[in-house]
């Protein structure tokens, strides 16, 4: 086992992101293999890309645009209060 | 007025790319190209807010200060666009600094108060000789009352410091592997006025004014801000794709935290404010973590042309820091109060929170928590806690807090009953519901010069009766008092009544981990004058009395005092002492209620001498 060094793209340990750390990755040339310092997590990149797809599904509305006007009205329908 | 403060700074060596390059990594930089990159990450800063109709406010660093170039930089933007030539301690970890210093601390507060003396004098007439003037803008990301007090008694023409980084605190520390030392949780969101015997705190009057106007490094999400480090949540790019809320280079988020900003105008008697402040070293070419320069670059370009043709549209006022200082004291306020009545714009909730803070507190109220406070900074105890080597405080700069509902458990989690939380409970033939575990929405409001959070009724069921508890609170500015009420609406059964019982779970703290509760105080008051009273040894102590007129605690590490005073008469007040494995203290009113009748209770926290 040689010497672990960052890869070309610096990624995170996706599973220390998962409680949010953030904590560089090193890269074995030989296995191409990634591994973390702090936890016990090892994988590859397509590995790694695929927590983080995991990681992003916290964010239910990553990709949607809240307007001023949207802001405003968020939540406001059920603003009914109970009519009994 | 939606104001805009744009700040860059030519940093020179940019504390990544500078260890990038020692590293030989990074395009294998020399020290001088990294000079360069960083001048060129400025310039192309400087460059895209100037395409969009910005003015900025440019912060010379230390080291900036020693380049004829950056200094030139400046001088022709300040010419050409009018950006202001400001000031910032940040950075100051360079070679010039290191060679004169002898020392490694990369941030002003964490400095002894006489090497802060030194670097305030050295870096301010260094500044002078480089432009013939003094600044009049400055900041860190921290800065304690006494270093802002020393600067103002040597350089009275400062008029405005980024002051703090809002909530960079425990959750920041972590995220950063527990190696970033900005631990400073407890300030307000906004611009403020601080007071002169802590910089958090919003100064109660002229008296106590420190002479600036105080802004936090970035203005981050209030509702995210809760449960996730600062430094993923702010009006930021690049710290919003660290925190992948993004997908390639499409960042709505950058958006909508602007857009929320916007729409807090209306809460604040029609102002709002943002802070953008991105360092170079989140516009590498080497990029930042996953993220490659092209995104780094282009969430800024968005990012600014944004607020650009928000400009156009006469929506925000980009200012300089000083001319946002001179706006604000003839504007605003010098006590607040503030408000922020936040929706979750991220995670796809119906999640809601709403901050409060004055001259007297800081208040954090979690509507998901039923409308339980879940964060209050006694900012009424003005409490001195300077900072930096030398300092009992040190490296942990917050503002302590006597409810913290993450840090220190909130609701009910275990057999240790409830962490720190101010809620309610109510009960009907032996059964107990606390509020916070009814998910509600609130609506902001103001009634003269007293702001409302109106929370919207919850409905409980408790053996068999169906209730609908209505709850409101009213913050009188700078009294230190929150006005609760707690109506019930609605009841299945007629004739039926309910035990309201409201309390508080109190402790004190700047971080997770339990503080020394020894010495606190807690006591009834009787309606015919008789007081029940203990100092707290973690006993595991209780007393009730009936008919009570006030519940108190003082909790004299913190120099607080809070007292739960009743309207009208009420079953009984308590407190409960705590023990060592719920090092909290408890206090609370008891009164039984039926259909359209309320408790109103009043919160005062006030300083303990």
């Amino acid at each position: 086992m040689s010497q672990g060094r960052t890869g070309d793209i610096n990624y995170r340990c996706p599973i220390c992101l998962f409680r949010e750390i953030d904590y560089d990755l090193l890269h074995e040339p030989e296995a191409d293999q990634f591994y973390c310092r702090r936890c016990n997590w090892e994988g590859d990149e397509l590995e790694i890309l695929s927590l983080y797809s995991i990681y992003k599904q916290r964010y239910k509305d990553m990709l949607k645009r809240w307007t001023v006007e949207d802001i405003r009205a968020k939540d406001e329908a059920d603003w009914v209060v109970n009519d009994r | 007025m939606f104001a805009l403060n744009l700040i860059h700074r030519p940093e020179l060596v940019p504390e990544y790319i500078d260890t990038d390059a020692q590293e030989g990594q990074a395009e294998q930089l020399s020290k001088q190209e990294v000079v360069g990159e960083s001048l060129d990450i400025f310039r192309l800063q400087q460059d895209i807010a100037h395409r969009n109709g910005l003015k900025t406010t440019i912060q010379m660093t230390y080291a900036s200060l020693y380049n004829d170039e950056a200094c030139e930089i400046a001088k022709e933007h300040h010419k050409q666009f009018g950006d202001e030539i400001g000031h910032t301690f940040l950075g100051v970890n360079c070679k010039e600094f290191r060679e004169k210093y002898q020392r490694k601390d990369p941030a002003i507060w964490l400095y002894t108060m006489a090497d802060k003396k030194r670097i305030v004098v050295d870096s301010f007439e260094r500044f002078n000789e480089a432009f013939g003037f003094y600044p009049t803008s400055t900041g860190s990301y921290f800065m304690d009352a006494e270093l802002i007090a020393f600067i103002k008694e040597k350089y009275p023409m400062v008029k405005i410091a980024v002051a703090t980084c809002f909530e960079e605190g425990p959750k920041v520390f972590r995220h950063a592997n527990n190696s970033w030392y900005t631990v400073m949780d407890g300030s307000p969101w906004t611009a403020w006025v601080p007071s002169k015997k802590n910089v958090h705190a919003i100064a109660e009057s002229e008296d106590d004014d420190l002479g600036i106007v105080a802004v936090p490094h970035l203005s981050r999400d209030l509702l995210a801000i809760m449960d996730n480090p600062g430094d993923m949540w702010g009006t930021h790019p690049q710290n919003i794709i660290r925190g992948l809320n993004y997908e390639d280079d499409r960042l709505p988020y950058m958006y909508n935290i602007v857009d929320h900003y916007r729409v807090l105008k209306e809460q604040n008697n029609g102002f709002s404010y943002n802070l953008v402040y991105v360092g170079p070293g989140w516009m590498g070419k080497a990029g930042r973590w996953e993220a490659p320069y092209r995104i780094l670059k282009k969430s800024y370009e968005d990012f600014l042309a944004y607020y650009g043709e928000l400009k156009k549209q006469g929506e925000v006022v980009d200012m300089t820091m000083t001319e946002f200082a001179d706006w604000f004291r003839q504007n605003q306020p010098r006590s607040g109060p503030i408000v922020g009545h936040w929706k979750d714009i991220a995670f796809g909730t119906k999640n809601q929170a709403y901050w409060y803070a004055d001259s007297r507190f800081r208040v954090q109220v979690d509507l998901k928590m039923g409308g339980a406070i879940t964060d209050l900074r006694p900012y009424a105890s003005k409490l001195s806690r300077p900072c930096g080597a030398g300092t009992e405080a040190n490296q942990d700069a917050s503002y302590p807090y006597i409810v913290q509902s993450r840090y220190r458990a909130g609701p009910f989690v275990h057999y240790a009953g409830e962490g720190a939380i101010k809620s309610c409970k109510v009960r009907y033939n032996g059964e107990e519901i606390d509020l916070s575990s009814c998910r509600t929405l609130g609506r902001a409001s103001q009634e003269g010069d007293v702001r409302v959070l109106t929370v919207k009724p919850v409905t409980v069921k408790l053996r068999g009766l169906t209730i609908d508890l209505a709850t409101t609170y009213r913050f009188a500015p700078n009294t230190g008092v929150i006005e609760i009420t707690r109506r019930l609406t609605h009841v299945s059964e007629p004739g039926a009544k309910i035990e309201v019982d409201e309390f508080l779970t109190s402790c004190w703290g700047t971080t997770e981990y339990p503080e020394d509760m020894s010495g606190c105080t807690l006591a009834i008051n009787g309606s015919g004058g008789q007081q029940e009273a203990l100092t707290y040894e973690y006993l595991s102590r209780e007393a009730s009395v009936d008919r009570a007129v006030s519940v108190e605690a003082v909790i004299p590490r913190v120099q607080t005092k809070v007292t739960l005073t009743p309207q009208g008469e009420v079953d009984r007040g308590y407190y409960e002492e705590g023990y060592s494995f719920a090092p909290n203290l408890k206090i609370g009113v008891v009164k039984t209620i039926g259909l359209n009748e309320e408790l109103v209770t009043c919160l005062k926290v006030e300083q303990a001498i």
